[in-house]
């Protein structure tokens, strides 16, 4: 079995996507994280829900945690606020989640088999990969529950 | 020790290396410093003996080991949410109007700088600093950068503000009150012509919509502090290690034993774990001020030192009001381009040359605070002239601020020479005039 035949369609969003409706997207779908392509379509990233999270939240928090103890609870609500009128690309400013390497891109060839795909989910600590053709274009993705569902029907 | 004139040619060669490549970055300062000791010892300008046990010409551990103490004393104190607290309180004390809550910001980081030490401080404040700019909605710039000066002129107050005052102290043998008696003065001269100078040069950030800035007293200060025996342990401990620092003419008790023993014990009533207290150990900074210790101890060992500071006390000679004026001019430029922490550890051994063969005069003894004022404010004219500086522009660049070098530099060239020009007539008039 390989790549191609597990790859499902799947949202793929944009540098310049407004924020709010991909972070929508990803809670009303129960999506584990998003896939975003790059200016040329290729992808760039895979964003684990829990890393879009931080796009709403402000980078201080990250610095010193304890400020989130300050907020008020009306405020503390509404932190999603905080993703409205943002692009993608706005929200991602540090390097820190751009891969350095192309290797380290979340991406399998249509060709690679169920362990390839396992050794490059598991290698990037990714829960979703983009499945890309000869032309590098997104034919769709595989996430870790659908890898995980045929590897165990198949052993 | 008797050097070989290659010896000495070879040692200066090494220093003015290492020397350039911290300054210019080309290698990390650490790897610099510590290439630097490696080459000393290899070439035979310092040993075993006097690399590690010389109090001439070796590492100086009283500023190794109260660094290493101030440290701990810092995690532990950081997770108690004092700074949050203050910060927080202040910004709603001010109303949220802007000015107002830069000055009292600034006020905060200067007196906690004094404390403990500028870096930490900076550390503590840019984060809370970020929240209450986005509450009152202004842009965070000019604050950053005006804490980064607030923590360099308050650091500069005590021993322990300010990592060169820690080095002259130890090569001095200043005390604690003596930074305070003999520069406190001067830093709430400099820190009340800072905050009117800040209102002009920051201007720009002091726009604001009134109504937005209601949101800041929505902010609940007391939630910050999540352990209030944690606090009051902490704040006991750090009173009683003050109180020790000022006794010291009493006591007769090294600072550095001050500040382990006040880690020790305040680690004991914390509860802590090793990993909590040692998080603000920076342990590349104790191993840099190790590494620069041993190549300046080189220098004193081969007599380069002893040269030069006969050919200073010569060019001197006994004009010290001159001496003074130049030291503290030189060193304010010297430490806006280099780091001022390898530059104080340098001239230290100079210095102390020049003040005796004063014998023991005030006028002499005052090249001392001229090289801390030089240092310690010069650090404020660039981007990269203090630890602390990088420290906030880096924070300021994460969360997506950046401040260009040309931008702090820009604020920085005018607040150093306000400041430093107005030390020199409390220099005068202190040690020359009024004497």
């Amino acid at each position: 079995m390989h790549a191609s035949d597990l790859a499902e369609s799947f949202p793929v969003v944009h540098l310049d996507d407004d924020a709010l409706p991909a972070t929508r997207a990803l809670a009303k779908e129960g999506l584990p994280g998003l896939v975003v392509v790059d200016d040329d379509g290729g992808p760039l990233v895979v964003l684990p829900a829990s890393q879009v999270l931080r796009f709403a939240l402000p980078e201080y928090l990250e610095e010193d945690p304890r400020l989130a103890r300050m907020y008020g609870e009306r405020e503390a609500d509404n932190f999603c606020q905080a993703l409205a009128g943002k692009t993608v690309r706005e929200l991602m400013p540090s390097k820190q989640y751009l891969p350095k390497h192309d290797r380290d891109r979340p991406v399998v060839a249509v060709g690679d088999t169920l362990i390839e795909v396992a050794t490059q989910m598991s290698r990037q600590h990714s829960p979703v990969v983009a499945v890309v053709d000869d032309a590098h274009e997104v034919v769709g993705v595989i996430t870790v529950h659908r890898l995980l569902g045929v590897a165990l029907q198949k052993s | 020790m008797t050097a070989d004139t290659w010896q000495v040619v070879a040692a200066v060669a090494v220093f003015a290396g290492a020397y350039v490549a911290i300054a210019t970055e080309f290698v990390h300062r650490v790897k610099a410093a510590l290439i630097g000791a490696g080459l000393m010892l290899v070439i035979g300008a310092s040993n075993g003996e006097a690399a590690f046990f010389s109090e001439e010409s070796g590492v100086d551990w009283n500023v190794i080991f109260l660094l290493l103490g101030m440290m701990i004393v810092v995690s532990v104190v950081k997770q108690t949410g004092l700074f949050e607290y203050l910060a927080v309180w202040a910004a709603k004390r001010a109303g949220g109007r802007p000015y107002r809550v830069l000055v009292l910001l600034c006020v905060i980081t200067a007196v906690a700088s004094a404390a403990l030490d500028n870096v930490t401080t900076v550390l503590l404040v840019a984060p809370v600093t970020l929240l209450v700019c986005d509450r009152i909605g202004v842009r965070p710039e000019g604050f950053l950068i005006a804490e980064a000066m607030a923590s360099n002129i308050g650091g500069m107050a005590t021993l322990i503000g300010d990592p060169p005052n820690i080095i002259i102290a130890s090569r001095a043998d200043l005390s604690f009150n003596d930074f305070l008696l003999n520069l406190g003065p001067l830093v709430v001269v400099l820190m009340g012509v800072f905050v009117l100078l800040a209102r002009w040069l920051f201007r720009a950030s002091f726009t604001y919509d009134a109504e937005r800035a209601a949101a800041v007293m929505d902010l609940d200060e007391r939630r910050a502090i999540r352990d209030p025996k944690l606090l009051s342990r902490s704040l006991v401990v750090l009173a009683l290690i003050l109180v020790f620092f000022s006794l010291h003419t009493v006591l007769h008790i090294d600072p550095s034993v001050v500040a382990l023993l006040g880690a020790g014990a305040l680690v004991l009533v914390s509860g802590t774990t090793s990993e909590e207290f040692l998080e603000d150990v920076e342990w590349e900074t104790l191993v840099f001020f190790a590494g620069l210790f041993i190549m300046v101890g080189a220098l004193v060992n081969i007599g380069v030192i002893e040269f030069l500071g006969e050919k200073a006390v010569d060019a001197v000679g006994g004009r010290y009001l001159l001496a003074v004026t130049g030291l503290l001019f030189g060193s304010a430029a010297l430490s806006g381009i280099v780091d001022n922490i390898p530059y104080v550890a340098t001239m230290s051994p100079l210095v102390d040359d020049l003040v005796e063969s004063g014998d023991g005069s005030t006028q002499a003894a005052s090249l001392w605070w001229a090289l801390a004022i030089g240092a310690d404010l010069g650090g404020n004219a660039t981007a990269i002239g203090a630890s602390a500086n990088v420290v906030v522009t880096g924070i300021a660049a994460r969360n997506g601020y950046p401040i260009s070098f040309w931008r702090f530099t820009r604020y920085g060239l005018v607040v150093t020479a306000v400041t430093i020009t107005l030390s020199w007539p409390y220099l005068w008039l202190r040690y020359f005039v009024l004497v």
